[in-house]
């Protein structure tokens, strides 16, 4: 089992690297705010797979959840600002 | 139980490498942004069902449950405002050619 | 406002998760505080018969989910990439505000539709393909939540 979940690690680097690309390539500013949302949601999961292969669940599902607020308050803002400036 | 929680993992797995392909593979904004909800949707919902089956009965499951719902709460809230500040700001969908 | 403090403090002990005197009078007095800073506006409180009906509503939902998502997924592994995107207007019949914010999250929650644009009781939907734009247009997903919000005062 713990082997199981080690290659579910390793496959969730990759596909955040798969958005990484978005992030770096996107050929507009939304696109890139888009890719960042994906990874913060990656990262969520993530941070709960760590914390079954550490077994420290408890500790590492508080942190994913301030993970998933801040991502929030951060989307929400840079949404803000860019639907008042418009386009750059 | 362990079977029940490897099946939904690996069937979560599954829709979140769809969504990554999806990613680098769809044309513009607006349909890039259908992949992301995507795995926000089904994607996040398996692999964490999966994991809290893994745990068992108790404490952890329920806090998962918490992240899972909060999950389910915010995510419609990005995507919505990125996709009006997309589209206020002037930006055209992608269309097919022959239509 | 006291519902909102017993609230915030369930959610305090679910998180702390230790009994000790100290760690429960502090979140009482924390949940109280907050509460108190909140409590100038609260834009609708559902009644208990309401949140029923909306937990009724939620397996038919994921059913919904898994359907548009095996659509969604068969249509991105196609080699050829068939998608034929579309805006189109939906103007709903829903004359309550917690209904539209209802509507317009569970279209976005579905994959393969996604809410662009709100007003008053128009939304702007931007959806990957006929089939899915013609799900919108069917009413079957509208008619379920003014099922849900049938016997509330209109304010829209």
């Amino acid at each position: 089992m713990t082997t199981f979940f080690f290659f579910i690690l390793v496959l969730l680097t990759v596909l955040i690297g798969a958005y990484l690309y978005r992030v770096l390539q996107g050929p507009t500013i939304f696109d890139r705010v888009l890719g960042l949302n994906g990874i913060s949601t990656k990262a969520i999961i993530l941070l709960v797979v760590i914390g079954v292969y550490f077994e420290r669940v408890d500790m590492f599902i508080d942190i994913s959840t301030g993970y998933a607020l801040l991502n929030l308050v951060g989307a929400l803002a840079v949404a803000k600002y860019l639907e008042q400036k418009g386009l750059p | 139980m362990e079977i029940l929680s490897i099946i939904f993992i690996v069937t979560g797995l599954f829709f979140l490498i769809v969504a990554a392909i999806g990613v680098i593979r769809l044309p513009d904004v607006f349909s890039r942004s259908h992949a992301v909800s995507l795995t926000d949707s089904l994607g996040a919902f398996l692999m964490l069902v999966g994991i809290a089956l893994h745990e068992g009965f108790g404490k952890n499951m329920l806090k998962i449950m918490v992240v899972l719902a909060l999950l389910y709460i915010l995510n419609p809230v990005i995507a919505h405002a990125t996709i009006r500040a997309a589209l206020r700001s002037g930006l055209k969908p992608w269309k097919k050619e022959n239509s | 406002m006291f519902l909102k403090a017993m609230a915030l403090f369930l959610f305090w002990i679910l998180l702390s998760a230790s009994f000790e005197w100290i760690h429960l009078l502090l979140g009482l007095v924390f949940s109280f505080v907050v509460a108190w800073l909140n409590s100038g506006h609260s834009p609708f409180v559902p009644k208990f018969r309401l949140w029923l009906r909306i937990i009724l509503y939620i397996p038919w939902l994921f059913y919904k989910i898994i359907e548009s998502s095996i659509h969604m997924s068969r249509l991105i592994l196609d080699p050829a990439l068939p998608i034929n995107p579309q805006l189109i207007t939906v103007e709903s019949k829903l004359r309550h505000h917690a209904a539209v914010v209802l509507f317009g999250n569970s279209i976005t929650l579905t994959p393969g539709t996604i809410t662009a644009e709100v007003y008053r009781n128009t939304l702007i939907v931007h959806a990957m393909d006929k089939d899915l734009s013609k799900d919108i247009e069917s009413k079957q997903m509208e008619s379920r939540i003014a099922e849900i919000f049938k016997d509330e005062k209109p304010d829209l």
